[in-house]
């Protein structure tokens, strides 16, 4: 990878490049499919938490996403989305297969902590 | 990090460029000539530009050599030279300060992207750029810099787009041909309502043809259309309720309310006459709709139609609302004048400011105001001019409206807890970027006083409780330097999408925040950092009490039933547990303020330095106030109780900034 391509990250991304960058470099990425052919992203976060990022839309489950890009439209995405991208485009998501019930259920499982 | 990981190589190579952008930003200040004939040196005019989450987006076209031969009048811009988009980081914007038609060198390193399906390429890493004066018109830009508006906008992509929408749309049967459907089943719908029998009557423009025509045939058909210049709440008419309900007061520590009060969501309206009026809609529910309605609405056409007049009023009569009509004054696009025939217009230079202003309502009932919200933004719109506070304090005038964006830093409820919320005032004590960067004469934080009349939405009232902010303060009124929250002032948690602005003044704040230190300057109400030595306890004053843990109650009482227990009234329940505060009043000797006695008073919770000073005087009896004299105190932050001489004192109470 080279130097100017990082930097070009660091310019666009701004703060959530580097930590995006860590995620990717300790492969925190997961692809979870099921055999419909859906799929989701699962990120281990820096404090051990696991959230969820949608593959059919831009969209994190962390409360930094929920802050700085929605409410103040601060950032274009939170370094878990950063971090599925790069890792997509480098090949170092990890890989898992699941059942339809096992991805919907990752998929409600924000919906069972709110409530 | 990991060693030798990706994160690990980019934080070492943000590093170098970290300095070499600052060391480039020195050099430009210091040095004005940087040759622009080095290679890879690109040359760019600015053509538009706008803002998206943080990057500054230009839209530039490429010149082939730099016009600092050529007069501003000779750049001409020619069709066949290639366009660019170059971006701009939030740091590098603020420092170029450029606005269209502006002609900026970017030298390497930069870099450019081509995306796939976009044919303009996209410049990015433009940390070293520097903005070109051409050569005569330098100091007459300076001076009409503050009167040229700069547009921000941001682009919005629409979910349906996201969730390619658009191509169900083209396989259901077109109904309605005729009706541009942009996207999706949603919109479509919207689009058929318009098909109503109110839709097909002729649309006025004049709100004064309207309005003198009222009981005329065809008059409840006819329809007006307007510009919406600003919405905004005002409290109800219809008598303030009064929010103490039973023998429950408010909660001491918050200014939430569970009954939210009673506001009336109101548009301010102009037609193509530029005649103004202010429209009075529906109660809002809860006053917190009123951001949304702010982005939805401002700016856009809509139609009134029907309207019952509640009130002409004049200048003298409604200085609020004129102060805000001012501030839109002169209109940015001629408007018509009446009596001329349609295709003649007027500069609308020499028009006087309007001296009346109907107020208007909707008939109970009946929604006759149809708001075209995916239209674009009408040019007639004057989006809010944002100040940095440094400016706005030099104002001289009487009654203006000024909208500034800053961060809150401290909160104080100027009304007893007692005051229904609808009738509570607050100071707020706030800084922006424009008064961190230190200079001697003007303070770093200043007061905004927020009067009853001023809405605060539940958002912003809860926003304010907990974190420290940043607000967006639209049309607050500014007279001589202090600056207050009225009636149609707007405090939102957002920049507004649209906004006239130096890029400057939205930015964060440089660094940690700074008050200014205790001087002989200082005023009462206001903030300020103290230090000193200790040189005396007031014991007098040195006590302990205890505070319900849930609300924080600090008028606790003997449980009737048992007097054993502790009782608060707010929680209606026993308190099983309390906090204990404890509250010392001490006098420091203050190197910067030498000829007056300064009296701080401070709590257990807030000064850790001083905790134990304060433990060991109250927790014995026996204790020896001469151990605690001399002891050093830190820059604390305070309130200024009051300032009097003859003698010369100062009270002091620590607070904790947000």
């Amino acid at each position: 990878v080279p130097d100017d391509l990082l930097l070009g990250l660091k310019f666009i991304f701004g703060p959530s490049a580097v930590p995006a960058l860590d995620l990717v470099d300790q492969r925190s990425v997961t692809r979870v499919m099921a055999p419909s052919g859906r799929t989701a992203y699962q990120v281990l976060g820096s404090s051990g938490k696991l959230y969820t990022c949608y593959s059919s839309c831009h969209f994190c489950t962390c409360p930094a996403f929920g802050f700085t890009v929605l409410q103040k439209s601060e950032s274009l995405l939170c370094k878990h989305i950063l971090a599925v991208y790069l890792s997509e485009a480098i090949g170092a998501c990890q890989e898992l297969s699941v059942s339809e019930e096992q991805l919907s259920s990752i998929l409600l499982a924000e919906e069972e902590d709110e409530g | 990090l990991c060693r030798g990981g990706l994160a690990e190589r980019l934080c070492r190579l943000q590093n170098r460029e970290r300095s070499a952008i600052s060391f480039w930003r020195h050099q430009c200040s210091s040095d004005a000539k940087i040759p622009s004939d080095k290679p890879g040196v690109l040359i760019v005019k600015i053509l538009q530009m706008f803002e998206e989450c943080t990057i500054q987006v230009a839209i530039c076209q490429q010149l082939e050599e730099s016009p600092a031969t050529l007069s501003s009048e000779d750049a001409v811009v020619s069709a066949g030279e290639p366009i660019l988009k170059v971006l701009f980081a939030r740091e590098t914007a603020a420092h170029l300060k450029s606005r269209p038609q502006d002609v900026i060198h970017i030298y390497p390193p930069w870099q450019k992207l081509l995306l796939k399906n976009a044919d303009v390429p996209v410049i990015m890493n433009t940390y070293f750029s520097q903005k070109v004066l051409l050569r005569g018109d330098s100091e007459a830009r300076e001076k009409t810099y503050s009167l040229t508006k700069m547009l921000i906008r941001k682009n919005i992509v629409s979910l349906a787009q996201t969730f390619r929408l658009d191509d169900l749309g083209e396989e259901l049967p077109q109904e309605s041909p005729q009706n541009q459907v942009a996207c999706g089943p949603q919109i479509h719908d919207q689009c058929a309502s318009k098909q109503h029998p109110l839709a097909q009557s002729a649309v006025n423009d004049s709100l004064l043809e309207m309005v003198e025509s009222q009981g005329a045939v065809g008059w409840r058909e006819a329809r007006v259309r307007v510009i919406i210049q600003r919405v905004y709440s005002l409290p109800a008419r219809e008598g303030c309720r009064s929010h103490i309900q039973g023998n429950k007061p408010l909660c001491a520590t918050s200014i939430i309310s569970s009954d939210p009060p009673n506001v009336r969501l109101c548009l301010l309206v102009q037609d193509a006459y530029g005649m103004f009026s202010e429209v009075q809609l529906q109660s809002l529910s809860s006053a917190g709709d009123i951001e949304q309605y702010c982005r939805r609405w401002e700016g856009k056409t809509c139609c009134l139609a029907a309207m019952k007049i509640l009130q002409r009023t004049t200048r003298g009569r409604a200085l609020g609302l004129f102060s805000l009509i001012d501030s839109l004054w002169p209109p940015v696009v001629p408007v018509k004048v009446a009596g001329q025939s349609q295709d003649s217009e007027m500069m609308t230079a020499n028009l006087p400011p309007p001296s009346f202003c109907y107020i208007l309502t909707v008939q109970s009932g009946e929604i006759h105001v149809e708001v075209d919200e995916a239209e674009q933004v009408s040019n007639l719109y004057q989006p809010p001019a944002v100040h940095g506070l440094k400016d706005i304090l030099q104002i001289h005038g009487c009654h203006e409206r000024c909208s500034f964006w800053a961060r809150v830093l401290y909160l104080r409820l100027q009304t007893k807890h007692s005051v229904p919320i609808n009738q509570r005032e607050l100071c707020l004590f706030v800084t922006d970027s424009t008064l961190q960067n230190v200079l001697p004469s003007t303070p770093k934080a200043v007061a905004v006083a927020v009067a009853a009349s001023c809405v605060l939405s539940r958002e912003i009232t809860e926003a304010l409780s907990l974190v420290s902010q940043f607000l967006f303060f639209k049309d607050a009124l500014c007279s001589n330097g202090r600056i207050i929250c009225v009636e149609r002032t707007v405090l939102l948690l957002q920049k507004p999408l649209l906004c006239s602005a130096a890029a400057a003044d939205l930015s964060e704040l440089p660094g940690p925040v700074r008050l200014d230190e205790l001087d002989s300057a200082t005023q009462a109400n206001s903030i300020c950092a103290v230090r000193g030595t200790v040189v005396g306890v007031n014991e007098s004053t040195a006590f302990s009490w205890p505070t319900c843990d849930r609300c924080g109650n600090g008028k606790l009482e003997l449980c009737p039933q048992d007097r054993e227990l502790i009782y608060c009234n707010q929680c209606s329940k026993v308190v099983i547990s309390p906090v204990l505060k404890m509250q010392l009043e001490v006098f420091l000797s203050c190197p910067s303020l030498p000829h007056s006695t300064v009296k701080v008073k401070v709590w257990h919770e807030m000064s850790f330095g001083l905790f134990v000073l304060i433990n060991m005087l109250l927790s014995l009896q026996s204790y020896e106030v001469q151990s605690v004299l001399g002891k050093e105190v830190g820059l604390l932050n305070c309130y200024v109780h009051s300032v009097t001489s003859h003698p010369n004192c100062v009270a002091l109470q620590e607070i904790a900034l947000l």
